[in-house]
């Protein structure tokens, strides 16, 4: 099935999305980058540029550079608002036939629509270009206070641009989509969209199988570009305090403080502070000078706290439009770059006494919930396919009552997953497999699920036999748990059903208090993993002993057993350094001596060392 | 649960005609599903590589700030051996796929981002260097266009 598109058209920035596998992902366009200037441009030859490459041309081109045509589409010449456009935008427009506006591009009058075709058209060329596959369905987003009108010529461009409009969606149901918050019945739900150009406020309301807006407000010309241009002009009468030249006139100079300015706002979302610092800026018969200057949050949120309080009255005021009070709105969603910045989630905390949804990144939230309609309409995105996840790790307990996952917290069942164990002692007959539910380190701070007993395993030297456990979640989460002796094809299992018979509150404690022993625990785990380490390398040692009696030199011997004995008292003890430094000191002997054997050829072939992390004890030593 | 149940279970409740349109819905689902995840896998290790092989981008261009200022100091203060600083790190940038962009030929919008023209101005000045990786743009050349 031809996937559908999900594409948000903006004002400055256009992106794309598309459902792969239930969930939305962002689609790079040609360039590479994740959003394209929603920018169009004829080029003296007739060429045709659209996004970035438009956008890089402007300047030599600004008569036939068309942006921002989502401010005029689907509008009357005569709207106020096209009149004030009209005043702030390089290329020429007129009234149609219809009071229409038309945009000159070239020597040719355009609609609106088709200009944004022309973005939509990249857009479809580019995503094929990534999928590998024709894109003909799209669903694109609009604002919410685009009025008929609007929605239908935003429709058309799609459909000059040679695409099939499934669906034209609001912007701020996009966002609540992506949120997956259309799953919450009667939720009222704020989207603040602060953007490059404009700022749009909405109030939704979730309804039995439809988002409603209920509100919308906003100013169309306030954005992140006034925040730019604020930083700039502190700039530049930093300069002129210092230097007492005026700069705003040199473009050059004034390109690398935008660049610095925009870095710095950046910067100023994770600091508290940076330095601007660019060399050379300009020259006078003095020499030459340069602009340096330390950048404080508190100073860049001072120069722009009046337009962030703007947008927050506005917010309020859309608020009181829409009937509801502050108390009512259960969720707040951030979209648009500029929520990025701090000053602007608190004072949007502050105001509804929450926290704004913002894990999603603001400037693609749209896109991806376009994508996710589409997904939706496509049947993609299916219910019942939501798959459960483990809410907490399952595993054994393995030599040292120490925790051994199988399956990790947050996996997506049905899932398997098997791993080889062996036997902690000579001759062991049976291992018993234990098995544990939770985040701690040491077996018996966990939930026991089941326990059962392999048996009538041969006998055979510690860390040979080979067992094999695998735990099986099925789709019903019911878990079952088997443990199989390679060497004799015997098996034993256990089902444990609902395997997380645990209510909301024994998982929260339980993860809780995996955070609050972490330490302690990793503490723990080290003890007995540097004891397990300690017996190993004894036990191994005298083993080798044993078995070369005859090649090893008395003195050798006395050292080795020396040492190993000092390992085995030791380990008693909870030092884990001396633990660690005495089994150093067998291992280096150990070394030697077994190095020496090799040398002369007459050691007798040595099974690999056992890994202590992987030996099932006879029986559970807590018992 | 026993399969027999199941069996049973349906066998009570639907008509076999159901039961097989259901098998088939199922079959179908758990196909496309399937197909779904073994194209996403393609998918995701042909991003990995291109991830892997973009993962200096966001420090090379960082470095590239530095390398700005550097050519300006150099330029204004000659003599001193920053020319061989910066040649050093066109180097570096070199041996990571990194190229600076030609500044022959036409203004070209793909390589090149105009911030200043004059008028019928076509003479390419660089303003500021641009750079690709694997071929491609990760910073246009900022140019100004002269008679």
């Amino acid at each position: 099935m031809a996937k559908i598109l999900g594409i948000d058209l903006g004002t400055t920035n256009s992106a794309m999305a598309v459902v792969e596998v239930g969930q939305p992902r962002i689609l790079e366009n040609k360039e590479g980058m994740r959003t394209t200037p929603s920018v169009v441009a004829m080029g003296k030859n007739g060429e045709r540029y659209v996004g970035v490459t438009a956008k890089r041309q402007a300047v030599t081109n600004p008569a036939n550079t068309i942006y921002s045509m989502k401010r005029l589409i689907g509008r009357r010449f005569s709207d106020a608002e096209v009149q004030k456009d009209k005043k702030l935008l390089p290329y020429e427009l007129r009234a149609g036939a219809h009071d229409d506006v038309e945009i000159k591009m070239g020597d040719k009058w355009l609609k609106p629509a088709e200009v944004s075709a022309m973005v939509l058209q990249k857009l479809k060329a580019d995503a094929e270009d990534r999928l590998g596959e024709k894109i003909t369905d799209v669903i694109i987003t609009v604002p919410a206070y685009f009025d008929d009108s609007q929605r239908k010529a935003t429709k058309d461009a799609g459909e000059i641009a040679g695409l099939n409009v499934k669906r034209v969606i609001n912007e701020p149901t996009a966002a609540a989509l992506a949120y997956g918050l259309n799953k919450k019945k009667d939720e009222k739900i704020v989207v603040y969209d602060f953007g490059g150009g404009t700022f749009d406020v909405s109030v939704l309301e979730i309804g039995d199988d439809t988002i409603e807006v209920r509100g919308t407000g906003g100013d169309t010309h306030l954005g992140g570009d006034d925040i730019d241009q604020k930083i700039i002009s502190y700039f530049i009468e930093e300069y002129k305090k210092e230097h007492g030249v005026d700069i705003s006139k040199d473009q050059l100079a004034v390109q690398r403080l935008k660049d610095a300015a925009e870095k710095a706002k950046h910067e100023l979302s994770s600091t508290m502070q940076t330095e601007v610092s660019i060399p050379f800026i300009s020259a006078d018969a003095s020499g030459a000078k340069h602009f340096s200057v330390i950048f404080t949050r508190a100073k860049l949120e001072e120069l722009v706290k009046d337009l962030v309080d703007k947008s927050i009255q506005l917010t309020k005021k859309t608020l009181d439009e829409s009937g509801f009070k502050i108390g009512d709105i259960n969720e707040v969603i951030m979209v648009g770059g500029q929520t990025r910045m701090p000053l602007i989630v608190q004072e949007v905390k502050n105001l509804f006494g929450k926290d704004p949804h913002k894990d999603i990144n603001p400037d693609e939230v749209v896109a991806l919930g376009a994508a996710v309609q589409g997904g939706i309409m496509q049947g993609e995105i299916r219910d019942v396919l939501l798959l459960d996840v483990t809410p907490l790790s399952l595993g054994i307990e393995t030599l040292g009552q120490v925790f051994t996952k199988m399956i990790d917290k947050n996996t997506t069942v049905p899932v398997s997953k098997s791993q080889i164990f062996s036997t902690a002692a000579d001759n062991q007959p049976s291992v018993e497999i234990h098995v544990l539910q939770g985040e701690r380190a040491m077996a018996h701070d966990n939930k026991t699920l089941g326990r059962f007993i392999l048996d009538g395993i041969p006998p055979a030297p510690r860390g040979i036999p080979q067992v094999e456990v695998s735990f099986d979640i099925d789709a019903n989460g019911i878990l079952n748990v088997k443990a199989k002796d390679k060497a004799t094809g015997k098996e034993q299992s256990v089902k444990i059903e609902g395997s997380s018979g645990l209510t909301e509150d024994e998982k929260k404690r339980m993860m809780a208090d995996a955070e609050k022993h972490a330490v302690e625990d990793a503490k723990k785990k080290e003890l007995v993993e540097a004891r397990n380490l300690g017996e190993t390398l004894a036990y191994t040692s005298e083993k080798m002993v044993k078995k070369n009696d005859a090649k090893i030199k008395e003195e050798d011997k006395k050292e080795l057993n020396e040492k190993a004995e000092a390992v085995k008292t030791i380990l008693k003890s909870e030092n884990i350094e001396e633990i660690k430094k005495a089994t150093e000191e067998l291992s280096k002997v150990a070394q030697r001596i077994g190095g020496e054997l090799y040398k002369s050829g007459q050691a007798e072939p040595q099974p690999t060392p056992p890994n202590p992390e992987n030996e099932i004890p006879k029986e559970d030593p807590k018992d | 649960m026993d399969k027999d149940e199941i069996k049973n279970e349906i066998v009570a409740e639907e008509t076999p005609v159901e039961t097989a349109d259901k098998a088939e819905e199922y079959l179908n689902n758990w196909k496309r599903e399937r197909a779904d995840f073994i194209n996403y896998k393609k998918d995701e290790s042909r991003r990995m590589e291109e991830f892997a092989r973009f993962a200096n981008e966001d420090l090379v261009l960082e470095m590239m700030e530095l390398v700005d200022d550097l050519e300006i100091v150099a330029k204004e203060v000659p003599g001193v051996g920053l020319e061989h600083v910066s040649k050093k790190f066109s180097e570096l940038f070199k041996k990571y796929g990194v190229e600076r962009i030609n500044m022959e030929g036409q203004f070209n919008p793909a390589l090149h981002e105009a911030v200043e023209t004059e008028k019928e101005g076509t003479k390419m000045v660089e303003v500021r260097a641009g750079y690709t990786m694997h071929g491609k743009v990760i910073r246009p050349a900022r140019v100004k266009l002269t008679k």
